[in-house]
C-alpha cells in the first residue's frame, strides 16, 4: 500500500534541496552527479551538484554496496590470524530509478538468502535507498521486464515527479523516520495530487515504444529451446569479451579471490573483485582445462543464466531492462535484438499477418 | 516478495561463512609422483571434535600466501580427529601446498557441497567406480560404507589408472583387495613392468569392468569420480547395462573461490557446483548440457 493516500507525502519542487541537505546529516550522502556526457553515482559534497534528470548511470548504484574490489580479510603468515578491517557507515543512496531499485533486490536476495554474507546484510542494514522516477531512452526495456515501476523493490522512499511537486512514496519505517524528521519541508497529499500521479505513471509507460521493445513472455524457455541456435555464434563474432555487459549490470554479482602478500612477504591480503564470466579464465580450472571454452559459449552462458538461471536460484528475471548492456556496448551488441533474433520474431510478424494458416493442427 | 525481503534484512547478523579455520599438518605422505596426502587437524580442540563431513563433500583450504583451493575430502567421517586431502600438484597454488610440511599451518573451512547420497544408498547395492585421482573423493565413500558394513547390501570397488606407479593408496587397495564384504577388479591402461603385473593383470579401460559387475542394476547405487573425458564413457557403459540414471552419481570439478554459492565460478548451466553439488545424479547431464 506505499502508493496509497494514507502513506504518501508531497514534497514541492522547490524544497528538494531542503530535503537533500535534511538527508546529508543522516550519513554519506550518494547521489547521481554529471561526469561529462554521462552520470555517475558519486558521494555529494554539495547538495547543488545533484542531477535529478539523468537517464542512466555507468555504473549501477550496487558499487556502494558491493564495491568492485574489496578486502575480505588480512591475516599474517606466522599465526593465520584471519582478521578484518571493513567497518561500514551510514548512507543514503538518493535518486535511484526503479530498475536500479529492483537490480538491489535480486542482489539481496542472491547474497541474504542461503549462506547470508554478514557483511553484504550490515552494509544494508545501514544503507537508505530513495528512488526517484525517470524517463525511458531508446536502450530502456524495463517496462518489458516488469521493472518499470518500484512495486516491491525494497526501498524507503520513492519519488515520483508530479510536475511542480514530488509525489512521495513511503516505503518502510525507515523511510517514515525520515519523514517525520523533515515532516517541515513535506505537505499533505490531495486527491488532485494523487490523480496526477496516476497520470504521471501511465505518462511513463507511453514514452515506451511498445512494438521496439522486447517480448519477456516465456522467455526462459526460449532461451532453453534455442540453447543450439546459430543466434549465440553469429551475435558472439561481434562480442569482444571485454566484460563490460556484466560490469555495467545492476545483478552481476561474480567475482574472484585472491591472496595477496606484502612485499616481505609476511602480511598478506585476501581481497575480492569483480570479474566477469565473459573472460576466458572464468571457468579455467587448474590443469588448463576450460570449461566454457569458446566465446559464444560465454556470450550464451550471459543470457543463460540471468533469464534462466536466476529463475532456479532466487525466482526472479536477472535482468531489469536498465539498457546499460547494450548502451555500453563497444560492439554495439544489444540484448534486446539477440532476444528478438533468437525469438524470431520476423516469424511472429509473419504468423500474425496470416493467422487462418496457422490455427491448423 | 516485498515481505520476504524485509525478512532477510531484519535477520541478525550470521556468523561468517567465508573465515576459515587454523589448522595444523600433522602429516605428509607420497603417494605417486605429484600426488600427497595431508593430514590436519584443527587448532580449535571443539572444532576438532564437531566436524562432520559426508563422503564427497569438499573444503577450501587456505595455501598461505598463495590462496583458497577446494579439496574433497578423502578421509572418512567415521574416523574422526582427522581430516585428509589429496591433493595433485597442478596449478600454481597446490605447488605451494606440496612445499608444507608437518608441524606448518594452513586454514580450512567447510565443509561445503551436497556429498553422496549415503543414507538413500543404506540397504542398497553400491558400486564405486574411481578413474586416477578420482579415488580420493571415493576414498571417503569407501571407508564410510565399509565402517558401516551391516547397512549395505553388496559392495563393488572399480579402480582405473594409468600405471601402478600412478596408484594411490597402494596398501590399503591391496588389503581391500583380500577382504570378503567387499569385490575390487583394478584395471591398468599400461601394464609394462614387473609392479605393473604384480597389481593386476588386467589391462585396459575403466568401462571394461562394468559389465563384469554381478549385481541387479536396479537395486544398486553407483558412486563415479573420474577425470571429467571419462564420465561420457562410463555414464554409456552404465547406461547399457541397466543402471538407472537417477541411481548413478557423478562428482564434478570446477573453478570455486567461495564455496557458498556466491562467486558464480562453478555454474553448470542453472546449478552451481559448490551448493547443489559437486555430487549430482547422471539424470541432470540431460538438463544441463555442458555438465559433461
Amino acid at each position: 500500500m506505499e502508493f496509497h493516500i494514507d502513506k504518501a507525502k508531497v514534497l514541492p519542487k522547490e524544497n528538494l534541496e531542503k530535503f537533500l541537505e535534511g538527508l546529508k546529516k543522516l550519513g554519506r550522502l550518494i547521489a547521481p552527479v554529471r561526469k561529462g556526457e554521462k552520470f555517475v553515482f558519486d558521494v555529494i559534497r554539495d547538495v547543488l551538484d545533484v542531477e535529478i534528470n539523468y537517464t542512466r548511470t555507468i555504473l549501477p548504484p550496487k558499487k556502494f554496496l558491493l564495491p568492485y574490489r574489496r578486502e575480505r580479510y588480512t591475516y599474517s603468515t606466522d599465526t593465520l590470524e584471519f582478521k578484518s578491517s571493513f567497518r561500514p557507515v551510514e548512507q543514503i543512496i538518493f535518486g535511484i530509478h526503479s530498475c536500479d531499485l529492483h537490480g538491489i533486490s535480486i542482489l539481496d536476495s542472491v547474497y541474504l538468502r542461503d549462506n547470508p554474507d554478514p557483511r553484504y546484510l550490515e552494509v544494508r542494514k545501514k544503507t537508505v535507498l530513495i528512488g526517484i522516477s525517470c524517463r525511458p531512452d531508446e536502450y530502456c526495456f524495463c517496462l518489458s521486464t516488469g521493472t518499470a515501476f518500484p512495486d516491491g523493490a525494497n526501498w524507503d522512499l520513492f519519488l515520483t515527479d508530479i510536475g511542480d511537486d514530488y509525489f512521495v512514496s513511503i516505503g518502510s519505517p525507515k523511510g517514515d523516520e525520515i519523514i517525520l524528521k523533515l515532516r517541515k519541508i513535506f505537505r499533505e497529499i490531495t486527491k488532485e495530487d494523487l490523480d496526477r500521479y496516476k497520470k504521471s505513471t501511465s505518462f511513463k509507460k507511453a514514452l515506451f515504444e511498445i512494438e521496439k521493445l522486447p517480448d519477456f513472455g516465456r522467455i526462459s524457455q526460449v532461451i532453453e529451446l534455442e540453447y543450439d541456435s546459430p543466434v549465440w555464434e553469429e551475435e558472439a563474432k561481434r562480442c569482444l569479451g571485454c566484460g563490460t555487459c556484466t560490469n555495467v549490470c545492476p545483478t552481476c554479482f561474480c567475482y574472484t579471490c585472491v591472496d595477496i602478500p606484502d612485499l616481505d612477504g609476511r602480511k598478506v591480503a585476501r581481497v575480492e573483485f569483480t570479474t566477469s564470466c565473459q573472460y576466458p579464465y572464468y571457468s579455467l580450472v587448474a590443469g588448463g582445462h576450460y570449461f566454457k571454452p569458446t566465446r559464444a559459449d560465454r556470450f550464451k552462458h550471459r543470457y543463460y543464466h540471468k533469464l534462466v538461471g536466476y529463475l532456479y536460484q532466487i525466482e526472479k528475471l536477472g535482468c531489469v531492462g536498465c539498457g546499460r548492456c547494450s548502451a555500453e556496448c563497444p560492439a554495439k551488441i544489444s540484448m534486446v535484438e539477440t532476444i528478438k533474433k533468437l525469438r524470431g520474431t520476423a516469424d511472429e510478424e509473419e504468423l500474425r499477418e496470416a493467422p487462418e494458416q496457422t490455427t491448423t493442427g | 516478495m516485498k515481505k520476504s525481503l524485509e525478512k532477510l534484512l531484519n535477520k541478525p547478523l550470521p556468523g561468517d561463512p567465508l573465515l576459515p579455520h587454523k589448522a595444523l599438518i600433522t602429516d605428509v605422505e607420497e603417494l605417486a609422483p605429484d600426488h600427497k596426502k595431508f593430514s590436519f587437524t584443527f587448532l580449535d580442540e571443539k572444532l576438532n571434535s564437531s566436524w562432520n563431513h559426508i563422503p564427497g563433500q569438499f573444503v577450501m583450504i587456505t595455501v598461505p600466501k598463495a590462496g583458497e583451493i577446494p579439496i574433497s575430502i578423502c578421509s572418512s567421517p567415521t574416523r574422526r580427529g582427522t581430516i585428509e586431502l589429496t591433493v595433485r600438484k597442478v596449478g600454481r597454488k597446490t605447488e605451494v601446498l606440496h612445499r608444507l610440511k608437518p608441524g606448518d599451518l594452513v586454514a580450512i573451512r567447510g565443509p561445503y557441497g551436497n556429498g553422496f547420497p549415503v543414507e538413500i544408498m543404506e540397504g542398497h547395492n553400491v558400486l564405486i567406480i574411481a578413474g586416477g585421482l578420482g579415488i580420493a573423493p571415493l576414498r571417503s565413500l569407501i571407508w564410510y560404507i565399509l565402517d558401516r558394513r551391516h547397512l549395505y547390501k553388496e559392495v563393488y570397488v572399480l579402480y582405473g589408472t594409468r600405471n601402478y606407479e600412478s596408484v594411490l593408496y597402494k596398501e590399503e587397495l591391496k588389503r581391500l583387495r583380500e577382504r570378503d564384504d567387499v569385490k575390487c577388479l583394478y584395471i591398468l591402461d599400461r601394464i609394462e613392468t614387473e609392479e605393473d603385473r604384480q597389481w593386476t593383470d588386467r589391462q585396459g579401460l575403466l568401462t571394461e569392468l562394468i559389465p563384469e559387475v554381478d549385481l541387479d542394476p536396479t537395486e544398486t547405487y553407483v558412486a563415479v569420480c573420474g577425470p571429467p573425458v571419462a564420465y561420457r564413457f562410463i555414464g554409456k557403459e552404465l547406461l547399457k547395462n541397466g543402471y538407472p540414471e537417477s541411481q548413478v552419481f557423478v562428482s564434478l570439478e570446477r573453478k570455486m573461490e567461495c564455496g557458498i554459492g556466491k562467486c558464480g565460478h562453478c555454474q553448470i548451466g542453472y546449478k552451481y557446483a559448490c551448493v547443489d553439488g559437486p555430487i549430482f545424479p547422471l539424470w541432470d547431464t540431460k538438463n544441463l548440457p555442458e555438465m559433461i
